[in-house]
């Protein structure tokens, strides 16, 4: 393809700017593709890619699972670029593309992994064909960007090319139905002893098939509408599973993974359910890219979640948990109230979910708390929660409305002060709950905890 | 005293649920019924005091054009009579004449208001909005793909204050005709707003009082002076 004098402009010019943006220090992740963009703007289209692309979108999980297969691949000395530093959204993965290229804007690796923004398709996928497309889940996010489910899921099915295999999540009916037309791939996880007949989430987002708008039966429900389903009245119905845990011994933190009658062990590095399917979504992909199952687990028993998303301490016998909690995503804040609530013990939960960028410049819309299963945290094992930050008083009415219990909630503007009501009698997990946005802030919170916990009488 | 909630199966996005939730709390003692889009709604056969509708996707509201089409006479009816509707988000739009697409087709709705509605699904308009109704203020917010164009000046249901009405060029927010609101507003609209809450329950003939009321003034004031700053 002939790429033109605006893209050799743009190229350059992208290059020199992530030179001076490094010299200056500054975060030359997204500001270098805006710029190639605006010079040439079907650049994404000009400029050479890897031969092999991995793509990662979907509501929750994108970062996690493209952070352990980047970590597996390293480990076992495979050369690739990723935007692991960079935006998922058009610019950040350009400024990738560029990063990965020669002055002549020649691809000098042959492997891309890239977390792409399921909003940013139309932007991506016409000009970026992907060899696998990974899906994890498909649920409510923020409704500001995504709006709904089926806004997002007809959006990727228009976009994706048609050539991309998807490695898809079989338990979610909404992501299991992207782009029909395509090769696909399935995983999953067989029933648990924990999954139930109905749904005990506020948000269902597919409850009638759609082909026939019938209403759905469920097999089973995981969780919102995690689980296996069919239509009592046509053929619609969830997919047979390619890989499917058959085995999940969450005691000893291991699993079998079944493929073609083949039996695997893994080792789980956590026990969270939502990670667990971020794991194997890993292991699925890496498997597609060659690596043995001895490769993978030997690599993935190594890793842990990042510290920003879940960090556990205990401090004087008092474990002290930080979990990242993403304010204005109904399930993602939901799946963790869940956890929250199963983890043993006695607990007290601190809530920083407020949008802190809307907290300075507007007032957040707090529509997604009313998506969000508060409910689970009016449980006896809960013996306090503080919410604290600017929609405190939200917050309050809330966990009101979720039936807890007004003694056992402290509600405070300022969430350092908050913590002072802090209560440690018989607890033995204090949970910091927060957005993506608030690191600085729960790390002074776990400080302040800390100390407490250290003070005691 | 009896509220009829229309196919909650689908029509439930952005949280606007618990407005019925939050309403059953403020009457305990009323009937909520939920009816599904394969059921025949209660009000086609009996009286009901309320009913309410919520957001839903863009496919949904064909459907649910589909199945209210045939009581178009009935839903008419009960405003003359003063019946209660609260309609939340983009569910006021299945009762314009159409909705019309990017591309200039037109998905023809129930027709009962003289509005219609365009889509553009590449670009989510969002906002607050601060505004009057009768002599309560108002606060909410928006989040949708589409604007409402048409004449809505003698049947408005906010006059906004901050913010925008049906479509960026309108100061006035919604449609009222008698008892029957339908607002772009979402979310949980009646918890964001007691003293509009206390409004919609005397309209219904129960004494006007909510539960968790300072809970909810406290949140609502504060609120208010936060979106009068802005």
């Amino acid at each position: 393809m002939k790429k033109g004098f605006k893209f050799y402009i743009a190229l350059w010019g992208a290059k020199v700017g992530t030179i001076l943006l490094k010299l200056l220090r500054r975060n030359a992740t997204f500001f270098p593709g805006k710029f190639a963009l605006k010079v040439c703007p079907d650049f994404i289209k000009k400029i050479d890619k890897p031969k092999t692309i991995i793509a990662v979108t979907g509501t929750n999980g994108k970062t996690t699972v493209c952070n352990m297969i980047e970590d597996v691949l390293k480990d076992n000395n495979h050369d690739f670029i990723d935007n692991k530093y960079g935006s998922n959204i058009d610019a950040g993965i350009i400024t990738t593309l560029i990063n990965g290229s020669n002055i002549m804007g020649k691809s000098k690796k042959d492997l891309a992994v890239l977390e792409v923004d399921e909003r940013s398709s139309p932007k991506i996928y016409p000009y970026l064909t992907p060899t696998y497309l990974v899906c994890n889940n498909l649920f409510r996010d923020s409704m500001m960007r995504n709006a709904h489910t089926e806004y997002i899921s007809s959006l990727l099915t228009k976009y994706i090319p048609k050539d991309t295999i998807l490695i898809l999540n079989g338990d979610d009916l909404i992501a299991s139905n992207l782009a029909p037309e395509n090769k696909r791939i399935y995983f999953g996880i067989d029933k648990l002893d924990t999954d139930g007949e109905t749904c005990e989430n506020i948000a269902k987002d597919i409850v009638v098939c759609p082909k026939c708008n019938t209403k759905l039966e469920y097999d089973y429900v995981r969780y919102n509408h995690i689980g296996r389903a069919h239509c009592p009245k046509c053929d619609f119905k969830s997919p047979k599973i390619d890989y499917l845990v058959t085995n999940l011994d969450l005691n000893n933190k291991k699993m079998i993974l079944q493929n073609e009658e083949k039996e695997e062990e893994y080792d789980l590095i956590s026990d969270n359910i939502i990670n667990i399917y971020n794991i194997l979504t890993t292991i699925v992909v890496l498997k597609q890219m060659g690596l043995s199952s001895n490769q993978i687990n030997e690599s993935l028993k190594k890793q842990k979640i990042v510290d920003t998303r879940y960090s556990e301490e205990v401090v004087d016998n008092i474990k002290i948990i930080t979990h990242l909690s993403k304010g204005m995503n109904p399930i993602a804040c939901s799946r963790v109230f869940d956890y929250v609530r199963k983890y043993k013990g006695n607990k007290v939960v601190i809530l920083l979910l407020d949008d802190l960028h809307e907290a300075v410049n507007g007032s957040e819309n707090i529509a997604w708390q009313y998506d969000t299963d508060y409910e689970f945290l009016n449980d006896e094992s809960i013996k306090q929660i503080i919410i604290a930050g600017a929609r405190y008083l939200d917050g309050y009415v809330r966990l009101l409305i979720a039936g807890v219990d007004k003694e056992k909630i402290v509600y405070k503007r300022d969430e350092i002060a908050a913590i002072d009501y802090l209560k440690l009698d018989g607890i033995d997990t204090v949970f910091i709950l927060h957005d993506l946005y608030a690191m600085e802030l729960k790390e002074t919170a776990k400080k302040k905890v800390e100390v407490m916990v250290r003070n005691r009488g | 005293m009896k509220i009829e909630i229309l196919f909650p199966e689908l029509c439930n996005l952005f949280g606007d649920m618990y407005n019925m939730k939050y309403l059953k709390m403020c009457l305990p003692e009323a009937e909520f019924v939920n009816t599904a889009l394969d059921e025949v709604p209660v009000f086609t056969k009996e009286n009901v005091n309320m009913i309410y509708l919520g957001p839903m996707t863009e496919k949904t509201q064909e459907k649910v054009i589909e199945r209210l089409l045939p009581y178009k006479s009935r839903i008419e009816e009960l405003i003359e009579k003063n019946v209660v509707f609260l309609f939340t988000g983009n569910s006021i739009e299945v009762l314009g004449k159409y909705i019309e697409n990017e591309d200039g087709s037109k998905i023809e709705a129930v027709g009962i208001f003289d509005v219609y509605s365009k889509r553009d699904m590449m670009h989510r308009h969002n906002s607050y909005l601060v505004g009057k109704y009768e002599e309560i203020e108002i606060v909410g917010f928006k989040s949708q793909f589409t604007m409402m164009y048409g004449d809505n000046s003698d049947s408005y249901f906010v006059e906004v204050e901050k913010g925008i009405g049906i479509n960026k060029e309108s100061k006035l927010e919604g449609i009222q005709k008698n008892n029957f609101i339908g607002t772009y507003l979402l979310g949980p609209l009646l918890i964001l707003n007691p003293l509009f809450t206390k409004k919609i329950i005397g309209k219904m003939g129960a004494e006007a009082k909510v539960a968790l009321e300072e809970e909810t003034m406290s949140a609502y004031e504060a609120r208010l002076k936060e979106l009068k700053k802005l």
